[in-house]
C-alpha cells in the first residue's frame, strides 16, 4: 500500500497551523555541527506540493539521522512537533516525535513536483494530488484536542487536561522535552524534585548567589538555575514535591558536568520569568528514578551516574576531611543493601551528611549518584543529586517489606571491598617500574594508582625545601621580603615567620627501571627521617650534616605507593609520579607475593 | 676443606640432602639441639624436619635461634660445616616456611636459577 503524503501541510506550518500527524517526504538532511553541545539536524520536507527546510530534528531524534534513517526520499510520520516563530517571523518546526513509514530505498524518488512554500502564493493542488483531500488543518490553538485523531497535541493534552490557558499568561503549556533555546514564549508545568540551598560566590567579577532546581513532567527532565535577583525572587516560593507553571527562562546547553538529568539543555531564571502554583498536580509525575540494582554495580562504568534504592544497613558516624582546595566539608558513608543482598558503601556530603538519621534503618534513594571504581564499587551523593529517606514510592514498599520479613538476616556481601587494613589490602595494585612504560600508566583521563616495591638510588637535595605560609592549612610557598617579613600571596598576608616544607625528588629503582618521584611532606620526612623544620634548620647551620641526612637516606628500599599521570607543559608530556605513601618493606608478605605470582606464572 | 668456598652452594632442606652427598650445600635452620661435645648440633628445616650437623672444632659460643650453615654433605647425609653464621631476629622473626618455599622454586625452575651449572664444572 502507498503512503500518501499529507498535502496541505507544508502551508500549515508555514502560516503557523498546526497539522496532525502529516506525512511528509524526505527532501534534504543536513548535519549542523553546533559549538558546543550535539549536532543537530535540518530537514528540508515535502508534502507533495511545497517544500520547506526549517524543519529542525529534536536531539532525541539524532540517532534517527545519525543511522541514516532519514534519508532524502523516504516517507515519515511526524508525530509530535512544536512550531516557533523567529523573531523575523519565519517559523521553524522542531519535530519532538516521527517515524519512517517507508524507507528512502522503498520510495525511490522525489513524490509530486513540490517547490519551496512563498506565502500568499497558493498552488492549485497537483492533478495528481486532486483525488486525495488533504488533511483537516488545526487552529493553533484548537483546544479540541480530545477530538483530534492525531496524537500531535499529546503533550498538551496530557499535561493540560481540558485547560492550556495557562494563568496570567497567553503562551501554552509545552512539554519540558520541546524546551528549546529557540523560542522564547512558552510555559512548562512541572513537578521541583530537587532544590538546593543557595551557595554564594565572590571573585573578581564580583558576588553573587545561586540555587538549582529539578523539575520534571511527563515527557522529561530539566535543570533550573536561579542567580541573585531571582533568588530572592524565588528561593522561598519553590518547595520541592510542588508543581508549578514555569514561564520564560532562558535555555542553553546543559554542562554535563553539574548534571546528570537526561536533557541536553538546562534554565536559567531571568527577570521576565515567572513562576506561579499549580494546586491541581496529580497528573505531573513525581521524581523519575531508574533505580539500579546493587548487585549490577559492579558491570557498570565507574563515574557513571546512576539512580540507587536499599537500605540503610550501617551508618557511620560524620567525619570532616579538607579537600584539594583546602575546604573542610563533612562525610558520612552508609551502606546500603537492595533486594540482591548485595551491599554499596555511599558517601554522602555537607549538610546532607551532617543532618543524616540512620536510625531505624530507614530506606535511602539516591537519584543521580556517582559510581566510582574506589574500593571496588562504591557511590557518592553529588551536589546535584537528590536524597530520599523513606520516599512514597512503590519501590521504597516493596524493599522495606523485603527487609522486614528476610533482608535483615543476610549479611550482604559488599561490592565496595574494605579498605586496606596495614599489610598491603586486597586491592593492591602491584607493579613493576618497567609497568608504568609497558602499560601506559597514567595515560588516561583518570591518575593511576600503583604500588611497588624499590630502593632509593639517587635524592636531589636541591631545592627540596621551601618556605611556606605559616597559616595552618596554607602551604603556598612565601616571598621573602627582605625586612624580615615573608608575604603569602594566597592569604594576601605578610608574617614574620615561615615554616619549612619539604618537595624531594627521588630516583628509585627496581629490577626493571628507574622512576623520578615526588615526595611531598609526609613521604619526604619518612624518607628522610627527620621533620621539615628540623632539616630546615640543619641545613642553615651545618651543610655537611644535612648532606649526611641524604647520604643516610639513600639506598633504602620501600614499598611505595604512586599516583602517575601524564602531565603537559609547555607542549611537552611526561609522565609526573608522585608518592602518595610509603612503608617499609614486609619481607615476608612480599616473599609470600613474588612465591605466588611465580607459581601463578609457571600454572599458566 | 676451601673448595666449599670456591664454587657456588646450592640451598636445600632435610629432603634433600641425600641428592646431594659430597657436594657443597648451604643449609638454614633452626637450632633443635646442641651436642654436649659442642662438636655436632641439629637444626630443623622450614618443614620441621631435622639435619645433622657436624663441626671439626667444638663450638665456642651458645647457639641458638635461626643459622645458616655451609658445608659438605657426607656419605650418611649429615652436613660437614665449613663455617656457620647465626641470622639475627631482634628486629623481625625469620619464617623458616617461607623460606623453604622460596628454596623450592629455585629446585623448581633451575632454568631460573642456574646455580649449579659452575658447580659441577
Amino acid at each position: 500500500m502507498s503512503v500518501r503524503l499529507t498535502e496541505g501541510a507544508i502551508e500549515a506550518f508555514s502560516t503557523g497551523s498546526d497539522v496532525a500527524s502529516p506525512f511528509l517526504q524526505v527532501v534534504n538532511i543536513r548535519r549542523i555541527d553546533g559549538g558546543s553541545g550535539p549536532a543537530r539536524f535540518r530537514l528540508m520536507m515535502s508534502d507533495g506540493l511545497y517544500t520547506m527546510s526549517s524543519f529542525m530534528l529534536s536531539t532525541q531524534l539524532n540517532p534517527m539521522a545519525e543511522q541514516n534513517l532519514l534519508a532524502p526520499n523516504c516517507i515519515c510520520l511526524v508525530k509530535k512537533n512544536v512550531t516557533n516563530t523567529l523573531k523575523d517571523g519565519r517559523r521553524v518546526v522542531i519535530i519532538l516525535d516521527m517515524e519512517v513509514v517507508k524507507s528512502a530505498e522503498e520510495v525511490g524518488e522525489k513524490i509530486g513536483e513540490p517547490t519551496p512554500y512563498v506565502e500568499g502564493q497558493t498552488k492549485s493542488s497537483a492533478p495528481s494530488a486532486s483525488s486525495h483531500t488533504a488533511q483537516p488543518l488545526k487552529p493553533q490553538n484548537g483546544h479540541d484536542a480530545s477530538s483530534n485523531r492525531g496524537p500531535s497535541r499529546d503533550f498538551g493534552k496530557k499535561a493540560m487536561p481540558a485547560l492550556p490557558s495557562t494563568p496570567g499568561g497567553s503562551s501554552k503549556v509545552v512539554p519540558i522535552a520541546s524546551l528549546n533555546p529557540y523560542q522564547s514564549k512558552w510555559t512548562i508545568r512541572a513537578r521541583v524534585t530537587n532544590k538546593s540551598s543557595i551557595r554564594t560566590w565572590s571573585n573578581s567579577r564580583g558576588d553573587g548567589k545561586l540555587f538549582s532546581m529539578e523539575i520534571v513532567d511527563e515527557t522529561g527532565e530539566i535543570r533550573v538555575t536561579a542567580f541573585t535577583q531571582e533568588v530572592d525572587k524565588f528561593f522561598t516560593l519553590i518547595e520541592v514535591g510542588k508543581v508549578y507553571y514555569i514561564s520564560k527562562g532562558s535555555l542553553k546547553i546543559a554542562n554535563k558536568q553539574y548534571s546528570s538529568l537526561k536533557n541536553d539543555y538546562e534554565m536559567t531564571l531571568n527577570g521576565e520569568t515567572t513562576i506561579i502554583p499549580c494546586e491541581d498536580s496529580q497528573d505531573v509525575p513525581m521524581v523519575q528514578c531508574d533505580f539500579v540494582s546493587i548487585a549490577d554495580l559492579e558491570s557498570r562504568d565507574k563515574d557513571a551516574i546512576i539512580d540507587v534504592i536499599g537500605v540503610c544497613k550501617s551508618v557511620d558516624e560524620v567525619s570532616r576531611i579538607t579537600t584539594k582546595n583546602n575546604r573542610e566539608v563533612s562525610k558520612r558513608t552508609i551502606n546500603l543493601m537492595d533486594m540482591s543482598g548485595k551491599v554499596v558503601t555511599v558517601t554522602l556530603w555537607g549538610e546532607e551528611a551532617e543532618k543524616f538519621d540512620g536510625s531505624g534503618q530507614p530506606i535511602l534513594a539516591i537519584k543521580g549518584a556517582r559510581l566510582s571504581d574506589f574500593g571496588g564499587r562504591s557511590l557518592s551523593a553529588l551536589f546535584s543529586s537528590t536524597v530520599m529517606i523513606n520516599p512514597d514510592i512503590p519501590e521504597a514498599y516493596k524493599l522495606r517489606g523485603w527487609y522486614d520479613k528476610e533482608g535483615h538476616a543476610l549479611d550482604g556481601q559488599s561490592v565496595t571491598e574494605l579498605k586496606a587494613g596495614g599489610g598491603g589490602g586486597g586491592n593492591t595494585n602491584w607493579k613493576t617500574l618497567t609497568d608504568i612504560k609497558t602499560e601506559h600508566l597514567g595515560h588516561g583521563e583518570k591518575a593511576d594508582y600503583l604500588s611497588c616495591v624499590a630502593t632509593i638510588v639517587y635524592l636531589r637535595k636541591e631545592n627540596c625545601l621551601y618556605q611556606a605560609c605559616p597559616t595552618q592549612d596554607c602551604n603556598k610557598k612565601v616571598v621573602d621580603q627582605h625586612n624580615g617579613m615573608f608575604r603569602c600571596e594566597k592569604c594576601d598576608r605578610e608574617f614574620p615567620n615561615f615554616k619549612y616544607r619539604l618537595i624531594l625528588s627521588v630516583n628509585i629503582a627496581d629490577c626493571g627501571d628507574n622512576q623520578w618521584v615526588t615526595c611531598f611532606q609526609e613521604s619526604a620526612e619518612a624518607i628522610l627521617g627527620h621533620d621539615a623544620d628540623y632539616l630546615g634548620k640543619l641545613k642553615e647551620s651545618s651543610e655537611a650534616a644535612f648532606d649526611e641526612v641524604f647520604q643516610q637516606a639513600n639506598f633504602s628500599t620501600y614499598n611505595f605507593r604512586i599516583r602517575v599521570k601524564l602531565e603537559t607543559y609547555n607542549d611537552e608530556s611526561r609522565i609526573k609520579a608522585t608518592v602518595m605513601d610509603l612503608h617499609p618493606v614486609d619481607h615476608k608478605e612480599y616473599s609470600r607475593r613474588l612465591i605466588a605470582n611465580i607459581r601463578k606464572l609457571a600454572a599458566q | 676443606m676451601a673448595s666449599v668456598y670456591e664454587g657456588p652452594k646450592s640451598r636445600i632442606n632435610t629432603s634433600m640432602l641425600s641428592q646431594y652427598i659430597s657436594r657443597p650445600v648451604c643449609f638454614v635452620g633452626r637450632v633443635q639441639k646442641v651436642h654436649p661435645t659442642g662438636k655436632s648440633f641439629t637444626l630443623t628445616d622450614g618443614e620441621g624436619k631435622a639435619a645433622s650437623v657436624e663441626l671439626s672444632e667444638p663450638l665456642d659460643e651458645e647457639l641458638s635461634g635461626v643459622v645458616e650453615v655451609i658445608g659438605m654433605v657426607s656419605n650418611k647425609a649429615t652436613i660437614m660445616a665449613t663455617a656457620y653464621n647465626i641470622f639475627r631476629e631482634d628486629k623481625t622473626a625469620f619464617d623458616l616456611e617461607v623460606y623453604n618455599e622460596a628454596l623450592k622454586i629455585i629446585h623448581d625452575f633451575p632454568q631460573h636459577y642456574p646455580f649449579e651449572v659452575s658447580a659441577s664444572g
